[in-house]
């Protein structure tokens, strides 16, 4: 080994690192694990969070569906009744026309 | 790793990686920042270390890598090209403190990749093919790094020996 290398060897040699370097160390990765430990609640509280208003807007949709189908079931049946009752009117109609050519049909034979 | 297993590489290992960032950088404030965030990345890593050598490797590589990285987002980068220097063989005289620090300043002036072959090399004794494995690259290169770094540092080494030797005859002409 040439003595440029003893050199570079010396200037390169290991440093002891500051007092208190490993404690510090250790602290910070102890705190890290403390703020990492509620990290699965919060996770749960979050997707409980998403799971209500996912339910929410799905609750929210089915009742408006259904409401929607009432209105358009009480439309249907008015709209039935009104048809009967018309239907009833010229029924009625149909047989005074009938029972007036009854009539007249009996007068021709006389 | 456990907790324990943890704790025992921090105190047992503490003055490597932080020898290596220190003569990376050559400067203690960044060393300890980067060993910090090394031994916490271990911590994290959740790493099975199954025998104290695959800790210490792990310890280098990460060191290293870091270090690299490090120096390529920082602003600051006072390099010397060593593509560029010349080759010249200089037989460097008997040391004193003053070179050592000069060394160490040469050094850590030195572009990212070279650098951490010569911190490696010296400063953790290890082998062409152990830097190789570490900073993927071919043993040819870990050599061709080496030499032309050490050859760098030797000529500009030399050139402040010849600059001390001339100043007292500055002096005593002035």
């Amino acid at each position: 080994m040439s003595q440029f290398e003893r050199d570079l060897r010396e200037s390169l040699r290991r440093h002891q690192p500051p007092a208190g370097f490993a404690e510090q160390v250790i602290a910070r990765a102890r705190a890290r694990e403390k703020r990492a430990a509620p990290m699965p609640l919060r996770w749960l509280a979050a997707a409980a969070l998403v799971v209500l208003m996912i339910g929410g807007v799905v609750f929210v949709r089915e009742q408006r569906r259904q409401a929607e189908a009432e209105r358009n079931k009480q439309q249907l049946i008015v709209a039935l009744q009104i048809t009967s009752s018309k239907l009833n009117r010229i029924q009625g109609r149909l047989s005074a026309i009938q029972q007036r050519i009854d009539e007249l049909r009996l007068e021709e034979r006389q | 790793m456990t907790k324990a297993e943890f704790e025992s590489a921090v105190r047992e290992h503490q003055g490597m990686v932080y020898s290596i960032a220190c003569n990376y950088f050559h400067n203690a404030a960044i060393a300890e920042e980067i060993a910090q965030d090394v031994f916490l990345q271990l911590y994290e890593s959740h790493l099975s270390v199954e025998t104290g050598t695959h800790c210490v490797a792990w310890l280098r590589r990460s060191t290293v890598h870091r270090c690299i990285d490090t120096l390529r987002r920082s602003s600051f980068r006072n390099e010397i090209q060593v593509d560029l220097m010349p080759e010249i063989p200089v037989d460097v005289p008997e040391t004193d403190p003053f070179l050592q620090e000069r060394l160490r300043r040469l050094i850590a002036s030195l572009p990212e990749t070279p650098r951490a072959v010569l911190v490696l090399r010296f400063g953790e004794d290890m082998d062409a093919e152990e830097i190789g494995r570490i900073l993927q690259m071919p043993v040819r290169t870990v050599w061709s790094h080496l030499q032309r770094a050490t050859a760098l540092i030797r000529e500009k080494a030399s050139r402040y020996l010849k600059e001390k030797e001339d100043e007292p005859v500055r002096t005593r002409s002035s």
